[in-house]
């Protein structure tokens, strides 16, 4: 069984919770041309490295960040979303 | 039925969705409270009006006690109130929150939402751990403990009460829940001999 640490709810089993890919920055409708609105809204990006998830853990249906290394798919931490915001 | 005499029918009640469904007894029974009251808050303001009132809320996955109702704190603003025997208190505060002004959070209408079942019976701990993939024997899960995950593979809520485990879930799968829950004890039942 595969686990996962909820910020809140501790170690559950993955199939506990749901992934909403990577915190992107969102673009400046101002400021963004439609090409750039058009890669924002239909590529994904494959890249190797580090990535920043958001998470949910279904039965609390508690949202929260994640870590993951794109290449071995560890989670490397999980942590609230207010963490960010405050680092920000 | 009488205009302005709603009554609510519940899933194992005559006419409900689940009627005819069976809630075992005997080694593991299955009771169901889905029509005793709670009241749940959720969004912001919830957790800052219980406090107006006077409720202490507990630690989030933790449960308190206030004028004989549990507070169970399911998130940072997510509350709930079971009420199994202070019905009026529960109607008292339920009363207040709908003359007060926001913010106050808005209600989760936990009432109609979610069925309120109770495991018990001497095979409960066996019967336990083949529906939920926690460890909740009593050192590692105590009486004021909430967690919420998977029971009978369906998302829920589940706490000690005296008599054993209440579970929280999904209304809609209640006739589901107990086939699942009478499955489980049957299992147990052909393995013990």
């Amino acid at each position: 069984m595969k686990l996962l640490t909820c910020p809140m709810n501790g170690p559950r089993n993955i199939d506990e919770f749901q992934s909403f890919g990577p915190v992107r920055a969102r673009p400046d409708p101002n400021e963004t041309a439609d090409r750039e609105w058009s890669r924002h809204l239909f590529r994904a990006e494959n890249r190797k490295g580090i990535v920043v998830e958001w998470w949910r853990h279904v039965p609390s249906n508690y949202f929260f960040l994640a870590e993951r290394d794109l290449v071995s798919n560890e989670i490397i931490r999980t942590f609230d979303a207010s963490e960010q915001r405050d680092r920000a | 039925m009488a205009a302005g005499t709603a009554t609510r029918v519940y899933p194992f009640m005559p006419g409900g969705a689940a009627d005819g469904t069976k809630l075992i007894s005997g080694a593991v029974a299955l009771g169901d409270l889905t029509d005793k009251p709670r009241f749940g808050l959720k969004g912001g303001g919830s957790a800052a009006w219980f406090a107006t009132q006077g409720i202490p809320l507990p630690a989030v996955n933790r449960i308190g006690d206030h004028r004989g109702m549990r507070v169970l704190r399911l998130g940072n603003e997510d509350i709930l109130l079971l009420a199994e025997d202070a019905g009026e208190k529960l109607a008292d505060v339920k009363n207040t929150w709908h003359a007060a002004a926001a913010p106050k959070g808005y209600s989760s209408w936990r009432e109609e939402g979610w069925a309120w079942m109770r495991l018990s019976g001497p095979r409960l701990a066996e019967a336990m751990s083949s529906l939920c993939a926690l460890d909740l024997r009593p050192q590692k899960f105590g009486a004021d403990d909430i967690a919420q995950t998977r029971v009978g593979h369906i998302e829920a809520v589940t706490f000690r009460s005296p008599a054993g485990f209440d579970i929280l879930f999904d209304i809609t799968a209640s006739a589901y829940f107990a086939r699942a829950v009478a499955a489980v004890a049957g299992h147990a039942d052909q393995h013990r001999g």
